[in-house]
């Protein structure tokens, strides 16, 4: 596609979280884009393309960013982005009724490159407030071009794809973004700065006046790499000297004088802005995040989002089993009449009908539990969650953030390993990153729920249900303690954190962050689980016609259950489905299945052969054992090290054990 | 001259003027980048456990009550 268009022209968005910068992303690309990530860095790189006039216009959606200075390695990346990839132009994405803070970004970024335009997003919300933005006005104070747009209006669209055209191929905008001035003390550090990197002759990719304000601001990255080459004791002992002598915090002062020009920007351009009253969010917040009544609502909200998730797939999941197992009848039918070998009527069969149904069944629940996290994210509760959360979270040593992570893992840990990007401290996103397996995924709520209606009466099974994920949740907080002991203590960063204001979930959005969540499930664990399968139906299988203890499983599962049985209560029909479970947890239930339902129907059999200490045992059992091999691939890709992918496979495994053990023996003892 | 307060302390509702901030370099930067510094006019929109909230340019930010003990303000009338 891309080969056949030679013009290609290369377009950035950049913009503070909450902005509307990927709604407008998703507007200009629809369905051409893709997700990656930054080579060697866990950060997303999203990227998608439209073409207009016969020429391919890339988009890349750079993350969610407050400002360019070294905090994150997605500033980092972003101003390496936009000074080495040289885009045909970087849009600054703003929020109109937050403009002074939005573009604290944009007059960064006008340091580092002049191809900058701004687009005022949201504009239809600032206006219902009764907020008027002169453009002409930003625009000539800026010295870049500004565009008033709003992500809910597809005319904005078709503004902002002729603006993109015209920038590049016309002159009719002006790129001349306006010096910024600092106050005179700062001004002549910059000059003197300035001097020392043009007579040392420094060639960096980054303009030199941009070099002299980030030394000057301490940017340890700037620093380090130019210190490689240089030596700039001279530079650092002077600007300490004249700090020193005017009194200047350097650290945060050149902020400050952006904001205070930014300020008599925007007060000379915008009407209506009306400083510190009571919005509407800060009423709902009285309530919702009100000492008293934040946990019970919130409980309330986290306990429908899970019954919703629930009881919503659960028809379509029974129609898409009807279906399919029909399906599978018909065909296995028509093999058979057409004489076809009985091995590949059971390859067709269960391997490769069950091995597609075993990714189908799963599709609904991970739609709709991520289908309900994007509206709560869209609304604004989900970071209100996080903030609520804190307190408890930092009994534990941990951030409120690291709870949206457990959330996300209750869908698919691989999505809640990649949830874990949000945490800044590095002990505490490792530790959520290995202990996200412990929280049983839709697989395993599939099991749980199975077997718990088959032993035990609805109201026990419920409680019993409630307690496995409440010991889940117990397991990643305690762990969370435990690597506290040996990660070598660094001061955590502070909890710094914008609340976004409420707002009506819009579908689009809710669409495509759906979209992108349940498209990692279904891309990633799809092949997994259905390779997974194949591999089952072939070990389950071999030699071809034997009965099941005399397959290849069998002999595996024989094998184990020499240690398993008298430990855990674990017998080698057991351990099969637990074992093909390693690599798919969808597999357990597909293999308890296949194993359990000779003779009878699946219930009556597995009533018969399990005692209850064994059912509870199974259940605690395959709830933490093990990550899958798609949330084992996320464990590596995400800390790349392969001793902390080791660590994430073995250790679930020894902690499960030992509570197994000791769960099932007592049990035993008194039943 | 009146008397510096610190910003856990300040009730709900109040405007105060941000006068001196006692954190690491970059937590600092954060609250800098965020627009909350030294000469900087705030809002607190809710104190009472859990972090502090803070209006500042149109937004609100949640601080850590052990960052909040940290930021020194002067309460206007």
């Amino acid at each position: 596609m891309q080969n056949d268009h030679i013009i290609e022209h290369k377009i950035v968005f950049l913009g503070n979280p909450n902005v509307g910068k990927s709604s407008l992303f998703n507007l200009l690309t629809g369905s051409h884009q893709h997700v990656g990530n930054w080579p060697g860095k866990t950060i997303e790189k999203k990227e998608g393309h439209f073409i207009l006039s016969d020429e391919f216009f890339s988009l890349i959606d750079l993350p969610g960013t407050y400002s360019l200075s070294a905090r994150s390695d997605e500033e980092i990346v972003t101003r390496k982005f936009i000074t080495e990839e040289e885009p045909d132009l970087v849009c600054i994405i703003s929020d109109a009724t937050r403009l002074e803070r939005t573009l604290f970004l944009a007059l960064q970024t006008m340091e580092l490159t002049k191809k900058i335009a701004i687009f005022i997003n949201m504009t239809d919300l600032a206006e219902k407030i009764g907020l008027y933005i002169d453009n002409k006005k930003l625009e000539e104070q800026l010295g870049v071009p500004v565009l008033l747009v709003s992500a809910t209006d597809d005319n904005s669209v078709i503004r902002i794809k002729k603006f993109l055209y015209d920038a590049i191929h016309t002159d009719k905008y002006e790129f001349n973004p306006a010096m910024l001035l600092y106050s005179t003390k700062i001004e002549l550090m910059i000059q003197s700065i300035s001097r020392q990197i043009e007579y040392r002759s420094i060639c960096t990719e980054y303009p030199t006046r941009w070099l002299a304000v980030k030394i000057l601001e301490g940017d340890e990255s700037v620093i380090e790499t130019l210190e490689a080459e240089y030596d700039l004791t001279n530079v650092f002992d002077k600007i300490n000297k004249l700090a020193k002598s005017e009194k200047l915090d350097l650290n945060v002062e050149l902020s400050k004088s952006k904001y205070s020009i930014l300020h008599k920007i925007v007060a000379s351009s915008v009407t209506g802005f009306k400083d510190f009253q009571e919005s509407r969010s800060d009423k709902v917040d009285k309530i919702i995040l009100n000492k008293f009544w934040s946990y019970p609502i919130l409980i309330v909200i986290y306990a429908a989002f899970f019954l919703i998730t629930f009881y919503a797939s659960s028809p379509i999941i029974n129609g898409i089993d009807l279906g399919i197992s029909q399906f599978s009848f018909i065909v296995e039918n028509w093999l058979i009449n057409i004489n076809s070998p009985a091995i590949l009527t059971s390859l067709i069969v269960n391997g490769i009908i069950a091995g597609i149904a075993a990714v189908l069944l799963f599709i609904p629940i991970i739609v709709i539990f991520y289908s309900l996290i994007a509206i709560m994210e869209d609304s604004g509760y989900l970071a209100r969650s996080a903030f609520i959360m804190d307190r408890v979270m930092s009994k534990f040593g941990l951030q409120g953030t690291a709870f949206l992570s457990m959330v996300m893992g209750f869908g698919c840990n691989v999505a809640g390993i990649m949830a874990t990007r949000t945490i800044k401290n590095e002990k505490d996103r490792i530790s959520m990153i290995i202990t996200n397996s412990f929280l049983p995924c839709a697989a395993r709520l599939g099991v749980i729920a199975f077997l718990t209606g088959i032993f035990f009466e609805p109201w026990l099974a419920a409680l019993l249900m409630l307690t496995l994920y409440g010991f889940s949740i117990f397991l990643v907080l305690a762990s969370s303690l435990l690597f506290g002991l040996f990660f070598k203590k660094n001061d955590p960063l502070p909890l710094i954190m914008e609340l976004p204001e409420y707002r009506r979930p819009r579908l689009r959005n809710i669409y495509y962050l759906t979209w992108t969540r349940a498209g990692i499930f279904i891309k990633k664990a799809g092949t997994f689980i259905f390779i997974a399968s194949l591999f089952i139906w072939l070990m389950s299988s071999i030699p071809f016609g034997a009965p099941p203890e005399r397959t290849i499983a069998g002999y595996l599962g024989r094998g184990i259950s020499y240690v398993t049985e008298p430990l855990l209560g674990l017998d080698w029909k057991m351990v099969i489905p637990l074992l093909f479970g390693i690599p798919a947890k969808e597999a357990i239930i597909s293999a308890l299945g296949i194993l359990y339902s000779t003779g009878g129907s699946i219930i009556e059999v597995l009533k018969a052969s399990w005692s209850i200490p064994q059912a509870i045992s199974f259940l605690l059992f395959q709830l933490t054992y093990a990550p899958c091999f798609a949330a084992l691939a996320a464990i590596r890709s995400e800390t790349k090290s392969w001793k902390l992918t080791a660590l994430g496979f073995y250790y679930p495994i020894i902690v499960t054990i030992i509570f197994t053990t000791i769960v099932f023996q007592i049990l035993n003892f008194v039943m | 001259m009146k008397q510096l307060l610190l910003l856990i302390d300040i009730d709900e509702n109040k405007i105060v003027l941000v006068k001196e901030i006692s954190a690491g370099y970059k937590a600092q930067r954060f609250l800098a980048d965020l627009g909350i510094h030294e000469g900087e006019r705030i809002r607190v929109t809710k104190n009472d456990v859990g972090p502090v909230i803070v209006e500042v340019k149109g937004t609100r930010v949640a601080i850590g009550r052990g960052l909040a003990i940290k930021v020194k303000v002067l309460l206007e009338e």
